[in-house]
Order: structure tokens, then C-alpha cells, then sequence
């Protein structure tokens, strides 16, 4: 059910961990589960397919770096994505607070 | 499971991208950095490396899955422009060839071939889509609409134009394959 309600603000999950600073998909998914303490549960490869979607809407760009023996992907907010990241966020705040004058909350 | 899990996973997810019309060696080698990086996690934390690795693989997603995923991001309309006009390429090449007036069964294969070639060069991602797409119209009229159900061409006709048209939408598919890891395109 987490996995399910997920999906449709995956984009904003990942531009506000990448706004924090550039980092690598496997960072991204630590530090969602981090900041949501355990509760954000998706298969951890589906992020990659959304990073790349994101970069060739020029939200993201990456490049690789070499990380001792290791190629890392490392991605990074684009001005563009910054502007999308703050219309993702208004748009949550309105919907959130929708909700929660809904439920009672 | 095999002792190398990783290397078995990632064979399996490049087969389901194949099987997709994907490849892409940099999203196999951003997969694999992950793994190798959530297998490492699980051995610091004690677990065994199969135990490490089973773990990792368990919350990265089924090899199918992933591939959907990706497949999924990754639909864009030029498939959907490339796929329609091999429908009306099929159509058109089947009305022609249907005409009273038309003998040029070497024009209609050459078209059919080029056509199938041109469209998988242009980008399309499944070339037995594309062969079938334009394929499948001059057999279906030639056979089944005309009533004309005598051996052995009711099954030779469809055989030899499929045939022509997978071997266009496959040497296209592969040249363009060819050109992008030339040129170390994504």
C-alpha cells in the first residue's frame, strides 16, 4: 500500500532528496528510508528508472564518478528541477492540507 | 541460487530489457554498483554473502519488474508514431499489391524490407512488432479475405512475407544498435 501511494510523488520524493546535495542512487533510496523512518518501501530499482526520466526532462543531470574500485552515478538538481521541485511542493501543501481538513486531522 | 546472485540477476534483467527492445549498458552498470554496494551493507552488518546478496537483490525488485520499470519511464510517442506507420505501410503495400493491375511481387518485397529496416533504424524498439505490423496485411488479404485458402500458399505466402519483413526489422534494428555503440550513444 506504501509502495502504491508512492508512485504518484516519487518525482517530488527525489527531487527534495537530490535538492540536499548530489548523490548516487543508492544514497537517494538510504536517505528516503532515513527521513521516513523504515516506512518508504518500494522495489529500491525502480527509483533508476525514474531518475532517468527525470534527467531527460532536464530536471536531473548526472555523471559518473569513480568511488574507489567502483562507477557511481552521482545526481544532481538542475535549476529546472529546483523549479519543479517547489511547484511539487505547493501543489503536495494544497493537497495535504485538502486531506487533512477532510479527515478531521 | 547460484554462489553469484548478482551476476545471475543482472543476466536475467539484461534479457528482460532485451526482450524489451532496451539496451542499455549504463543502466545495467548503475544496477550492478547498487547491488555490489547493498550486498556490502549486508556484510558489514554480519549477514553471509549469500545471505548479503539474497537481501539486496530481495529489495532491489524481480529482474521483470525492474525491466517494466524502466520500459514504463521510458515510453515516449515516437514509438507510437513509428508503430502506426508500419500499419499503414502494411495497408497500403497489401491495397497495392491487391490491384488487378499490380505484378511486381519484387517492388512489394523490396518495399516490405525497406520499410521494416527503415522504421527499426528510426528508433523503434521491437522490431517483430514492426515486421508483423507490416507483414501481416498482404497474407491476411491474399489468404483469408479472398477466400483463397489452396496449399501450400495459404501457408508459404505469410511465411516468406514474414520472413522478408523480420529480416528488415532485424538488419535495421542491429545497424541501429551498431551506430550506438560506435558512437557510445546512451
Amino acid at each position: 500500500m506504501v509502495g502504491e501511494a508512492l508512485k504518484g510523488h516519487l518525482d517530488l520524493l527525489l527531487l527534495a532528496v537530490l535538492a540536499d546535495g548530489p548523490a548516487h542512487g543508492y544514497a537517494v533510496i538510504e536517505s528516503l528510508r532515513t527521513r521516513s523512518d523504515g516506512v518508504f518501501h518500494l522495489p529500491e530499482g525502480t527509483i533508476y528508472p525514474a531518475l532517468h526520466r527525470l534527467e531527460n526532462q532536464g530536471l536531473l543531470r548526472s555523471q559518473w564518478s569513480e568511488d574507489g574500485a567502483r562507477r557511481k552515478r552521482i545526481y544532481q538538481v538542475t535549476p529546472k528541477g529546483q523549479k519543479a521541485l517547489a511547484a511539487h511542493q505547493n501543489e503536495w501543501l494544497k493537497f495535504s492540507k485538502a486531506i487533512n481538513a477532510t479527515v478531521g486531522l | 541460487m547460484e554462489k553469484n546472485q548478482i551476476r545471475a540477476y543482472l543476466r536475467a534483467l539484461k534479457q528482460q530489457l532485451w526482450l524489451r527492445g532496451m539496451t542499455d549498458s549504463e543502466s545495467l552498470a548503475e544496477v550492478e554498483s547498487h547491488l555490489l554496494e547493498a550486498a556490502e551493507a549486508g556484510l558489514r552488518e554480519g549477514l553471509s554473502a549469500q545471505e548479503a546478496e539474497r537481501q539486496a537483490l530481495e529489495r532491489f525488485g524481480s529482474a521483470q519488474v525492474i525491466a517494466r520499470s524502466f520500459e514504463k519511464e521510458r515510453k515516449d510517442p515516437m514509438q507510437k508514431i513509428l508503430l502506426a506507420l508500419a500499419v499503414l505501410m502494411g495497408l497500403f503495400i497489401a491495397y497495392v499489391d491487391s490491384r488487378p493491375t499490380w505484378d511486381d511481387t519484387g517492388i512489394t518485397a523490396g518495399t516490405m524490407l525497406l520499410s521494416s529496416g527503415l522504421l527499426t533504424l528510426l528508433g523503434y524498439r521491437r522490431p517483430w512488432l514492426i515486421a508483423l505490423a507490416i507483414g501481416l496485411w498482404t497474407p491476411l488479404y491474399e489468404t483469408y479475405l479472398s477466400g483463397n485458402f489452396r496449399l501450400p500458399g495459404v501457408i508459404l505466402l505469410p511465411l516468406f512475407i514474414l520472413l522478408i519483413t523480420f529480416v528488415g526489422a532485424y538488419a535495421g534494428w542491429a545497424v541501429r544498435l551498431g551506430i550506438r555503440k560506435t558512437f557510445n550513444l546512451a
